[in-house]
C-alpha cells in the first residue's frame, strides 16, 4: 500500500509553555501533513519532549493553539488526544510493569471497549466476545512486531531493547492516525536501532500511519523523515526537508556552536 | 469574646501538642520516606519508661530529690529510644530500603505492635503519672482588658514554651551543625547523599533517636497532664491530620498545622459540637485535613510534584 | 511429575485466557471446592467454624475488596473498617425498616449504599496520592465510627448503642447453626471471587493496573482516572461492604461500631500485604494467616511457658501475641515483600520444571 503524503492533518499555531518562570517553548508554530514522517530535533533541553507533551495534552500551553483535523483546541486533555486517534510512546518507557506484555498491549484496545462493568464482572456473552476479538487484534500487532516469544512475560523483567519494542506496541495497538514517538531509538545498539527504523517505516508505509518523532541521531532522522522542525531553547529555529536543514546556518551553529 | 479567646488559646495549646507529634513524623519521613505509624506507640514507650524509672529510682537508689529522679529517668528514657532508634535501623530498616511506601507503611505498623508488646510487658500497663513538676493552678491574664479576665493553665503555657524550645533546638541542630547538615542531603536525595559518603545507616539511627527524644517530651508533657496509658499510642492518630495539612516534608508546616488543627478542633467542639451530637474532634480534624488536601494536594508547605515523562 | 503442562496445546485464544489455563490448576480447584463444599460440613466441629472458618470466609471477602482497591488500583486505604461498617448498618436498616425484603437482598443493598458511600470518599484520590491518600481515607473511617455512635438513627434509637439480627433464612433456609452460617458465606466467597478474577482479567481490571502502574501513561491511551478510580472504589466497597454486611448479620448476630474500629481496618492490610498485592488467592492466604495466627499463639504461648516451667498471665499472653505478631509482619515485609501468593507462584514454577531446575 502506498499512501500519498496529504493536506495538514495536525497544526500547531504559536505555542508558548512555561513552567513557573521557566519557559520550556516560545511562539511554536508547525504543522503535520498527514501520512508523513514528521521529525523534531535539537538539542538537549530544547523543548522537543515538552512538544509532544503539549501535542497530546499532558501539558497545557499557555498560549497558541492546536488545530487536529480542522477543529480548534486551545488545549488538549490526554482523553481527547486518544479519542482523536493520537497515540506515543515515551522516553523512559512508561509501560505497566505489573502485567505481562499481552496485558500491556491491550490496555491499548482500552477506548475501543464496549461491555460494561456488570457484563465483564459476569464474563458475559459480549464482554467475553469482545476480549477474544481484542486479543486476537493485539496478536497482529505481537506478529508485527515479532514479539511472539514474549507474550505472556512481564514487562519489567524484558531488557531495554525490547521494551521499547512493546511501548510501540501498545500505541500501536490504539490503531491510531497519528503516532508520536519520544525517542524510539534511545540507549540501544545498532541492531535494535536498524529493527526499530525497519518498523517505523513499516508503520507508515502499511497502516499509512502519520508519525512524529523525537531523536537524537542525525542520520536516522535524515534517512527516514519526509521533513523536519528544528527547536532550540525553546524556540523553532529551522523547518523544512532533511536537505534545507542540513544547509540551514542556524542550525549548524546550534549544533556545532559555530558562532557568526 | 473572653470565651472565644481562651477556647482559642486552649486549641493553641493543645495544637502544640499535635505539632510535637506531626514534627517526629515529619523528621522520619524526610530522612527515610518511611510513614512511621510507630510515632505513637514511640511516645508510649518513652512516656511509659520515664513514668516508671521516676517512680522506682527513689527506691532503689534512695533518692529523695523528686527532682534528680525526674532527670534521671528522662536520661535513662532517652537512652532506651537511642536503643530502639538503633535497633529498627538494625533490624527492620536496612532490610527494607527502596520499598514502596504501603510496605514501609506495613513495617512500621509491627514496629509499633512491637513497641506496644514490649513496653507495657517491661512496664505494666495501668495508668501511670508523671510527675515534673508542673504547676496546675489556674490563672488569669488579661483581665484588664475584658471583663473577668482569660483563664489560662499555667501548666499549658509551660508546656507551650518547652515545645517551642525544642522546635528551635532542632532547627538550630539541622541548620548548624554538620550531622544536621548530612541530615538534610540525605533528605533531599539518599543516594546522591550516600555517594558523596554520608552513612546512610548512621543518620537513619540518628533520625529515629531524634524523633524518640521529640516522641519523649510529647510522651513526658502529655503523660503530666492526662497520665500515661496504653490509649498515648492514638496519639499518633491525632497527629496524621496535621501532617496532612502542614505537608509531609515541612517541619514549619508541622507546627503550624498542629496549631490549626488544635484550635479548629476545639472551636468546632464547642461551636458545632452542641448541634450535632458532641464529639467530632477527631473526624473533624480530618475531615478539615481533607477539604484542605482538595485544593492542596501536596499540604500547606509540602513540596509539588510535577509528573515528568 | 503430575504438574506438567507438556501436550495442553492451546488452539484458540478462549482456551488460552481461562481462569485456570493449566488442566492440573483447574483439578485442583474443584476439589477444594468439593472439601469445602461437602467434606469440611461433615467433618469439622462447632468450635472451629465459629472460631476460624467463618471468619476466614468473611474477611477473605472483605480482603479481596481491599486488595481490589490497594493491590489493583494501588490507591492505599486505611479505611475498610468504615466500609465495613457502612455494609454493616446499611443491611441492617435496610432488613428492619422494610418489611419483609429477603436477607440476600439486605445485605446486597448493604454492599451497594457502601459502594456509593465508597464513591464520595474516593473522590481525594483524583486529587492526592499515595501517603496523603492513605491519611484520607481514615477521615472515612473516623467519621463513621462517630456517625454510628452518635447517630441514633442508624441503630434504630438502640439504647444500648448495640444492633442485633435473628432468624435469618434465605428461601425457607434457616440460617440459625454454624454449618449452615460456613455454607452461606461459602457460597458469597465463592461467587464473588469469581466475579473479582473476572473483573481483574478484563478491560476494568487492565484499567485499575494501568492507573497504579503508570497513571499518566494510561491517561495518553484513553484510561479516563476518574473512572478507572472511582470504579475502584466503588467495586472494592461493595465487596468489603458485603463482607461487613456477612459479618455482622452472620458473624456476630449483634454488634456495635467498635466491631469495625480502625483496627479492623488495619487488619484488613495486612491480610493483602501479607497475602500479596494484586492477587485474588494472596487475599484468601492473608486472611488465613492473620485469623489463624492469634489463636495459634493463644493456644501455643501458655503451652510452650508451661514447658520452661514459666506461667504465662493472661496479659503477659495478650503482650507477648502482640510482639509475635508485629515481628512477624516485619519478618514477612523483609523475606518476601510479595506475600505469600508469591511464595505459592515460585513454588508451581519450580514444580513445573521439576527434577530439572533449568
Amino acid at each position: 500500500m502506498n499512501h500519498q503524503i496529504g493536506d495538514v492533518i495536525l497544526d500547531l499555531k504559536n505555542v508558548s509553555l512555561a513552567f513557573g518562570g521557566v519557559k520550556a517553548l516560545t511562539d511554536i508554530s508547525f504543522d503535520v501533513r498527514e501520512h508523513e514522517i514528521r521529525a523534531i530535533i535539537g538539542p538537549n533541553g530544547a523543548g522537543k519532549s515538552s512538544m509532544l507533551n503539549v501535542i497530546n495534552g499532558v501539558y497545557r500551553p499557555q498560549q497558541g493553539e492546536i488545530i487536529l483535523r480542522g477543529e480548534h483546541f486551545a488545549r488538549m486533555n490526554p482523553y481527547k488526544a486518544a479519542k482523536a486517534g493520537i497515540s506515543r510512546t515515551f522516553q523512559n518507557i512508561a509501560l505497566f510493569k505489573g502485567m505481562n506484555v499481552i496485558d500491556n498491549m491491550m490496555t491499548g484496545r482500552n477506548l475501543k471497549i464496549r461491555s460494561n462493568l456488570i457484563q465483564q464482572a459476569f464474563w458475559w456473552g459480549p464482554a467475553r466476545r469482545e476480549e477474544l476479538a481484542h486479543r486476537a487484534k493485539v496478536e497482529e500487532v505481537i506478529d508485527f512486531l515479532e514479539i511472539q516469544h514474549i507474550r505472556k512475560t512481564p514487562v519489567g523483567r524484558l531488557p531495554y531493547g525490547l521494551q521499547k519494542r512493546v511501548d510501540l506496541g501498545r500505541a500501536l495497538a490504539m490503531e491510531p492516525s497519528i503516532l508520536l514517538l519520544d525517542e524510539p531509538m534511545a540507549g540501544m545498539n545498532v541492531e535494535e536501532k536498524q529493527d526499530m527504523c525497519r518498523f517505523i517505516l513499516d508503520i507508515n508505509d502499511q497502516f499509512g500511519t502519520t508519525i512524529v518523532l523525537i531523536e537524537h541521531d542525525m542520520a536516522v532522522v535524515m534517512d527516514i523523515s519526509d521533513r523536519v522542525v528544528v527547536l532550540d531553547y525553546g524556540k523553532k529555529i529551522g523547518d523544512g526537508n532533511p536537505d534545507e536543514v542540513r544547509a540551514s546556518p542556524e542550525v549548524i551553529s546550534a549544533y556545532l556552536g559555530v558562532s557568526h | 469574646m473572653g470565651f472565644f479567646l481562651e477556647t482559642l488559646i486552649g486549641g493553641l495549646m493543645a495544637g502544640m501538642l499535635y505539632s510535637l507529634v506531626a514534627l517526629g513524623f515529619v523528621l522520619i519521613y524526610k530522612a527515610s520516606g518511611v510513614f512511621n505509624f510507630a510515632q505513637g506507640s514511640m511516645v508510649l514507650f518513652a512516656a511509659l519508661a520515664m513514668a516508671r524509672f521516676a517512680e522506682w529510682l527513689p527506691h532503689w537508689l534512695g533518692l529523695d530529690s523528686l527532682w534528680l529522679a525526674n532527670t534521671i529517668a528522662f536520661v535513662i528514657a532517652g537512652a532506651l529510644m537511642f536503643v530502639v532508634a538503633w535497633l529498627i535501623e538494625r533490624l527492620v530498616l536496612r532490610y527494607l530500603v527502596n520499598q514502596e511506601g504501603a510496605t514501609l507503611l506495613m513495617a512500621t505498623l509491627g514496629i509499633a505492635y512491637v513497641l506496644e508488646g514490649i513496653g507495657t510487658s517491661l512496664f505494666g500497663n495501668n495508668i501511670y503519672s508523671i510527675d515534673v513538676g508542673m504547676p496546675k493552678e489556674p490563672v488569669f491574664i488579661l483581665d484588664g482588658l475584658f471583663e473577668g479576665g482569660l483563664l489560662i493553665n499555667k501548666e499549658d503555657f509551660i508546656a507551650a514554651l518547652i515545645a517551642a524550645l525544642l522546635v528551635g533546638l532542632l532547627a538550630l541542630f539541622f541548620q548548624k551543625t554538620t550531622t544536621g547538615r548530612a541530615l538534610r542531603a540525605v533528605a533531599d536525595d539518599h543516594q546522591a547523599a550516600q555517594s558523596i559518603g554520608i552513612p546512610l545507616n548512621r543518620i537513619w539511627v540518628i533520625i529515629w533517636f531524634v524523633a524518640g527524644l521529640v516522641a519523649l517530651v510529647a510522651g513526658v508533657i502529655w503523660g503530666s497532664k492526662l497520665g500515661v496509658q496504653f490509649s498515648l499510642v492514638t496519639v499518633a492518630l491525632r497527629g496524621l491530620p496535621v501532617v496532612i495539612l502542614g505537608g509531609l516534608t515541612s517541619i514549619p508546616g508541622a507546627i503550624i498545622g498542629g496549631l490549626i488543627i488544635g484550635v479548629g478542633e476545639k472551636l468546632s467542639e464547642v461551636y458545632l459540637g452542641p448541634m450535632i451530637g458532641g464529639g467530632i474532634e477527631i473526624w473533624f480534624a480530618y475531615q478539615l485535613a481533607l477539604v484542605f488536601l482538595l485544593f492542596r494536594p501536596q499540604g500547606l508547605f509540602g513540596e509539588k510534584i510535577i509528573d515528568r515523562v | 511429575m503430575l504438574y506438567r503442562e507438556n501436550g495442553q496445546f492451546k488452539t484458540t485464544y478462549a482456551a488460552d485466557q481461562q481462569i485456570f489455563p493449566i488442566a492440573q490448576d483447574r483439578w485442583t480447584i474443584l476439589g477444594i471446592l468439593l472439601i469445602a463444599f461437602i467434606a469440611i460440613p461433615l467433618l469439622v466441629d462447632e468450635y472451629l467454624f465459629r472460631a476460624i472458618l467463618i471468619p476466614f470466609l468473611i474477611l477473605s471477602l472483605a480482603a479481596i475488596g481491599v486488595n481490589i482497591l490497594v493491590g489493583y488500583c494501588g490507591q492505599i486505604t486505611l479505611g475498610a473498617g468504615a466500609f465495613m461498617a457502612v455494609g454493616a448498618y446499611a443491611a441492617y436498616n435496610f432488613h428492619i425498616r422494610i418489611e419483609g425484603l429477603p436477607l440476600l437482598v439486605s445485605i446486597l443493598l448493604g454492599g451497594l449504599t457502601s459502594a456509593l458511600v465508597g464513591i464520595v470518599f474516593g473522590i481525594p484520590s483524583l486529587r492526592v496520592r499515595g501517603l496523603y491518600l492513605a491519611v484520607a481515607t481514615l477521615a472515612a473511617q473516623f467519621f463513621t465510627d462517630w456517625v454510628f455512635l452518635r447517630i441514633p438513627w442508624f441503630t434504630d434509637n438502640s439504647s444500648s448503642g448495640s444492633v442485633s439480627v435473628s432468624n435469618l433464612q434465605v428461601m425457607g433456609w434457616q440460617i440459625d447453626n454454624p454449618v449452615s452460617k460456613y455454607l452461606f458465606c461459602l457460597i458469597f466467597l465463592t461467587i464473588f471471587a469469581l466475579l473479582a478474577k473476572n473483573m481483574t482479567r478484563c478491560a476494568i481490571g487492565r484499567q485499575w493496573m494501568a492507573i497504579r502502574d503508570m497513571d499518566v501513561a494510561a491517561e495518553v491511551i484513553g484510561i479516563r482516572p476518574l473512572f478507572a478510580k472511582l470504579s475502584a472504589f466503588a467495586v472494592s466497597s461493595f465487596f468489603v461492604g458485603t463482607a461487613g454486611a456477612l459479618w455482622g448479620f452472620i458473624h456476630l448476630a449483634s454488634w456495635e461500631p467498635a466491631a469495625f474500629s480502625v483496627d479492623r481496618s488495619f487488619q484488613l492490610l495486612f491480610m493483602v500485604i501479607i497475602g500479596g498485592l494484586g492477587t485474588i488467592m494472596g487475599s484468601l492466604f492473608g486472611a488465613a494467616f492473620i485469623v489463624v495466627l492469634p489463636i495459634v499463639l493463644n493456644q501455643f504461648l501458655p503451652a510452650l511457658g508451661g514447658v520452661f516451667g514459666i506461667k504465662i498471665s493472661t496479659a503477659g499472653v495478650s503482650h507477648a501475641e502482640l510482639i509475635i505478631f508485629g515481628g512477624l509482619i516485619v519478618f514477612f515485609l523483609i523475606k518476601e515483600p510479595h506475600g505469600i501468593a508469591r511464595l505459592w507462584s515460585t513454588g508451581k514454577e519450580k514444580l513445573r520444571l521439576w527434577p530439572f531446575p533449568h
